[in-house]
């Protein structure tokens, strides 16, 4: 391929926990992530080229999806040993941020069932609480697209996985799809769930105080 | 352009006419009777330049009407430009402007042509390239900025009073035309024609004959006689003109090239690499993940509801365009985010960047390209093959503007779609097409869902090794068969009684009926 990878701010692979998946880091995609990152871009842009990250996100995280061996006949009358797709599944939106992923999911999924959770800081006891959560009452019973696009401290993810397997979900059925992952948060995360598994498009150099991912791309949600 | 009606023709000398602007719009044409074969070799090199005929002859001799003869009885070539010297007048200044609304400019010199631009535009249409000829004004007397778009034709018919004047132009004819006419009869019919159809006075046709085109026709006109291979009458010439077109279709007939069958049934093993080697790669093939394989278990099952069958094409076709995407060059380029922190990252390293898809079926493979690509133009071939020899036909031409000119297309990068390569027929008449417009072929990206393991894609390797090819699958079958064998529901009753085509196996069925009808 006629393409160099550039690590700008890429971790080394070797440090990763071994349930985390990152995107092929092809200069293509890091010239996506240059225009989402540049805060001169406009919110048409940002749309557009953040969809095109989590379709190629979303397209990773079902490859972790089991197939079993099926075969067909094609229209010429062929036989054709292929797969077929096994076992259902659906996305989980984390609020606000997550929701704006959902567009790119049902682009890859056709009419696949989203659930939602709103996770917010307690004001008094400053931890992540659940607000709010509506999801697919067979749940428990399907693989679940966990979507959030950035993962700082990996506080609400941590959160709505707790939910999901309040729900029934064991952990090794939920693969969470992230744009950007600061490592600190990525190692909370898979510490806490080292079955789950992870499917990331970046992962940056780390929080600034105030618990922004440095580089980041700013707020996600505000950005949409 | 490809497809305009056999015109109307009127004479070159428009310029003493109020209402000349409509003629002058259907001087330079292509005409097309039915599609265009192979203008090349195996090697993807052009075999043979247009056959280029310079007609000249006094004002009102009848060179429009020998010209629009020859088209006539040529019937059976695919495509003939006409070429009026009037679309070559030169660029004029406010003066010359001022002295031609006072019929005081003298449009019948040789001097009043921009004949080293008339010699340009006519090499690159006789060398198959395209040429973008200028458009000059009758009402304004002047060069507008506007340029139309020629390309394609296999005949040029280039037609003026001075058209066999310059040497540059003499030396691009394959045949040379005069026609003679005594010029009390021109005068007749000038004086007819601008009195009837431009509502001159006869004082006034007069003024202007003796003025200029009397002593243009004896200065520079009636000389260029003794550069004719052929001259012929005015009138009563229909002889002339058989011989005429009899020699064009002997000519014609010796350049046709019938290479279809040479180019299927060869191994493409020699360019398909196994996955280490990335330098010589021309074939990209996708990963073959899980997801990927049940995608195409889904597109070759005939069982698949068109629904289906959509849905799978679009992502699929998103996901190609995504790869043929890191074919692209890319450079540095440095931002501040929103957390005020620099990030050194990259951008795409192209000037221009569109898409063109061979009608039908590269239209599935465009919405995939448009959702990688936000407002990308994307252009279309239409490329059929001949019912009864299987040769290609290029029936149709349109491209964005990034490769209709000629400086662009050196700098511009193309996504070229087909949904499948089996004997690599209309990909090879694509590519060549896009390579006579000056388009680089290290810039060319071929995307399609499926390649022909042992079809043409060997060949097309062969003629163009720069040019890549991204694809999900690699098929081991090609195999010639009857139409009417397996036509999904619409096919078969466009085609009568069937027809040959190439299927390739396993492969996914005829993709654009799958995905329109």
């Amino acid at each position: 391929m006629a393409t160099t990878t550039g690590t700008t701010s890429q971790a080394t692979p070797g440090s990763l926990p071994p349930s985390v998946f990152t995107l092929p880091q092809t200069a293509q995609l890091e010239a996506l992530y240059t225009i989402i990152r540049d805060r001169t871009t406009s919110r048409g842009d940002f749309l557009f080229y953040s969809d095109r990250v989590i379709r190629l996100l979303v397209e990773e995280g079902l490859n972790h999806l089991p197939v079993v061996p099926k075969t067909i006949e094609t229209p010429t009358g062929s036989k054709y040993e292929g797969v077929g797709f096994e076992g259902k599944i659906c996305g989980v939106s984390i609020l606000r941020a997550g929701e704006a992923m959902e567009a790119g999911l049902r682009e890859v999924c056709r009419s696949v069932r989203i659930g939602k959770i709103l996770i917010q800081r307690d004001e008094e006891t400053a931890l992540p609480k659940l607000f709010y959560s509506k999801l697919p009452e067979d749940i428990a019973s399907r693989y679940v697209l966990l979507l959030d696009p950035m993962l700082a401290t990996g506080g609400s993810a941590i959160k709505a996985v707790e939910i999901l397997k309040e729900h029934g979900v064991p952990e090794e059925r939920i693969i969470f799809i992230n744009l950007i992952a600061a490592p600190e948060g990525l190692v909370a995360f898979c510490t806490k769930y080292p079955a789950l598994r992870v499917i990331t498009g970046w992962i940056d150099k780390g929080l600034n105080e105030k618990a922004y991912i440095i580089p980041g791309l700013g707020d996600f949600g505000e950005r949409r | 352009m490809l497809g305009e009606e056999l015109p109307k023709l009127y004479d070159a000398e428009e310029h003493r006419s109020n209402s000349s602007q409509s003629f002058q719009a259907r001087k330079n044409i292509l005409l097309k009777t039915h599609g265009r074969p192979p203008w090349y070799d195996e090697d993807g090199l052009p075999v043979c330049d247009a056959f280029v005929i310079g007609i000249a002859g006094g004002s009102a001799s009848g060179k429009t009407h020998v010209a629009r003869q020859i088209v006539k009885s040529l019937g059976s070539v695919p495509t003939v430009v006409i070429l009026s010297q009037d679309s070559f007048y030169k660029y004029h200044t406010e003066e010359e402007i001022a002295l031609a609304h006072a019929n005081r400019f003298d449009f019948d010199h040789p001097d009043a042509l921009d004949m080293p631009m008339f010699a340009a535009c006519l090499a690159d249409l006789k060398a198959c390239r395209q040429s973008n000829i200028p458009v000059y004004s009758f009402a304004e007397h002047q060069r507008l900025d506007e340029t139309k778009y020629l390309y394609g034709a296999s005949v040029i018919i280039t037609e003026g009073i001075m058209a066999l004047h310059d040497p540059s132009l003499r030396a691009l004819y394959d045949l040379k035309v005069f026609v003679q006419c005594d010029s009390d009869l021109m005068l007749a019919r000038r004086i007819q024609r601008d009195v009837k159809e431009r509502g001159r006075s006869v004082e006034g046709v007069l003024e202007q004959y003796l003025r200029y085109v009397k002593p243009a026709f004896d200065n520079f006109v009636l000389p260029t006689s003794r550069y004719a291979d052929i001259v012929v009458p005015g009138s009563n010439n229909s002889v002339a003109i058989d011989l005429i077109s009899t020699h064009v279709r002997r000519q014609m007939n010796e350049r046709a090239r019938h290479f279809r069958k040479n180019m299927a049934c060869t191994s493409i093993d020699k360019c398909l690499k196994p996955n280490d080697n990335h330098e010589d790669w021309n074939v990209i093939v996708l990963p073959q993940t899980p997801q990927l394989k049940g995608i195409y278990t889904t597109l070759r099952n005939e069982k698949t509801s068109r629904q289906d069958f959509i849905f799978f094409v679009d992502r699929l076709a998103t996901f190609l365009a995504e790869k043929a995407m890191e074919l692209l060059p890319y450079r540095d380029k440095v931002i501040t985010t929103p957390t005020e922190t620099a990030y050194s990252g990259k951008e795409p390293d192209v000037k221009h960047i569109c898409g063109v898809s061979i009608i039908r079926s590269g239209g599935p493979l465009e919405k995939g390209l448009q959702r990688v690509l936000s407002d990308v133009a994307i252009g279309s071939l239409l490329v059929q093959s001949d019912a009864k020899t299987g040769e290609p036909l290029l029936l149709h031409v349109m491209l964005p503007k990034c490769i209709r000119h000629r400086r662009l297309a050196v700098d511009t990068w193309v996504f070229l779609l087909d949904a499948q390569i089996g004997t690599g027929a209309s990909a090879f008449m694509a590519i060549r097409t896009l390579l006579d417009h000056g388009v680089q072929q290290d810039h060319i990206i071929f995307v399609t869902f499926l390649v022909a393991h042992n079809g043409g894609i060997s060949v097309l390797h062969k003629a163009f090794p720069k040019v890549r090819i991204v694809c999900g699958a690699v098929d081991e079958g090609l195999r010639e068969t009857w139409l009417e064998h397996y036509h999904s529901e619409g096919e078969g009753h466009h085609y009568g009684d069937g027809r040959k085509v190439w299927i390739v196996e396993p492969g996914m069925g005829q993709i654009g009926d799958r995905y329109y009808l």
